[in-house]
């Protein structure tokens, strides 16, 4: 995934064949987090604070079910990655808006985060790699390399304007 | 594609810059952050920056005691704003919560 141009009107993004692949397998992925996973309080005292967290997983698992949604839409758009054939440049080009770009990034951090939770939460940045583990490494690790790439594009964005 | 745009919109810069948090006394729900080994340093700050309307140099500054010191009271605010920024942040998957400050 290659920045090709970032202004305050959208992003553009060069992707190969085969990072094209990745990004739409690893997105296929979303939602990881399992529903009703945080707490909103590490301790008792809040008042109503069953009501509480219950409106907040409510309200997480409606925005979930709402990226889905979403989800599928970009997924399935064939003006989304649009395929190039350039000499030496074959690929596609991948266009967001700002409001696009910060939806993929969280789309994409649940699914780095969901993957992570899969795992066991390991604190070892070094992981075990195994048939059992593989899956939910490769995830975290794609999901990561994108999310770094875009940052990095809000990065260079923002340095410009 | 208007569709993704709209949702993202409502809790981004343009309405957080408006009630930005602060860390007056009164009333008291303190809003914080936890480390954890998976999120992004730069994901972080950027979240903070969406979320809370902040500068990147005060958006780096918590997201350094976060990952330096275990955690970072982000705000602290009544009740309703707090659980406001605790969904905010859990919707962008770190981890968040509040606490009442006593």
């Amino acid at each position: 995934m290659r920045l090709l141009r970032a202004s305050k009107g959208n992003y553009q993004f060069h992707l190969g064949e085969r990072e094209k692949h990745v990004f739409c397998e690893v997105l296929g992925l979303y939602p990881c987090i399992p529903p009703a996973h945080q707490p909103l309080s590490k301790n008792a005292k809040l008042p109503d604070g069953e009501v509480n967290q219950h409106l907040l997983d409510e309200a997480l698992a409606e925005q979930r079910a709402e990226n889905q949604k979403l989800l599928q839409t970009f997924l399935s758009d064939p003006l989304r990655l649009v395929a190039i054939k350039k000499q030496g440049d074959d690929g596609f080009r991948l266009t967001l808006s700002p409001a696009e770009l910060e939806w993929l990034l969280q789309i994409l951090n649940d699914i780095r985060v969901g993957s992570w939770l899969k795992l066991g939460s390991p604190e070892e940045p070094r992981l075990v790699l195994n048939a059992a583990t593989m899956p939910h490494v490769w995830a975290m690790e794609a999901s990561g390399h994108f999310q770094v790439q875009l940052l990095a594009a809000v990065e260079k964005r923002d340095a410009g304007s | 594609m208007a569709e993704i745009a709209a949702p993202e919109v409502r809790p981004g810069t343009v309405e957080t810059v408006e009630d930005k948090p602060e860390l007056t006394r009164d009333p008291g729900y303190l809003v914080i952050c936890w480390n954890d080994p998976v999120n992004f340093m730069d994901y972080v700050t950027h979240v903070f920056q969406r979320v809370f309307g902040w500068p990147r140099v005060k958006a780096e500054f918590h997201m350094l005691q976060v990952h330096e010191q275990g955690k970072s009271i982000l705000a602290r605010e009544s009740l309703e704003k707090a659980e406001h920024y605790v969904h905010q942040l859990q919707k962008h998957s770190l981890h968040a919560t509040m606490e009442r400050d006593e």
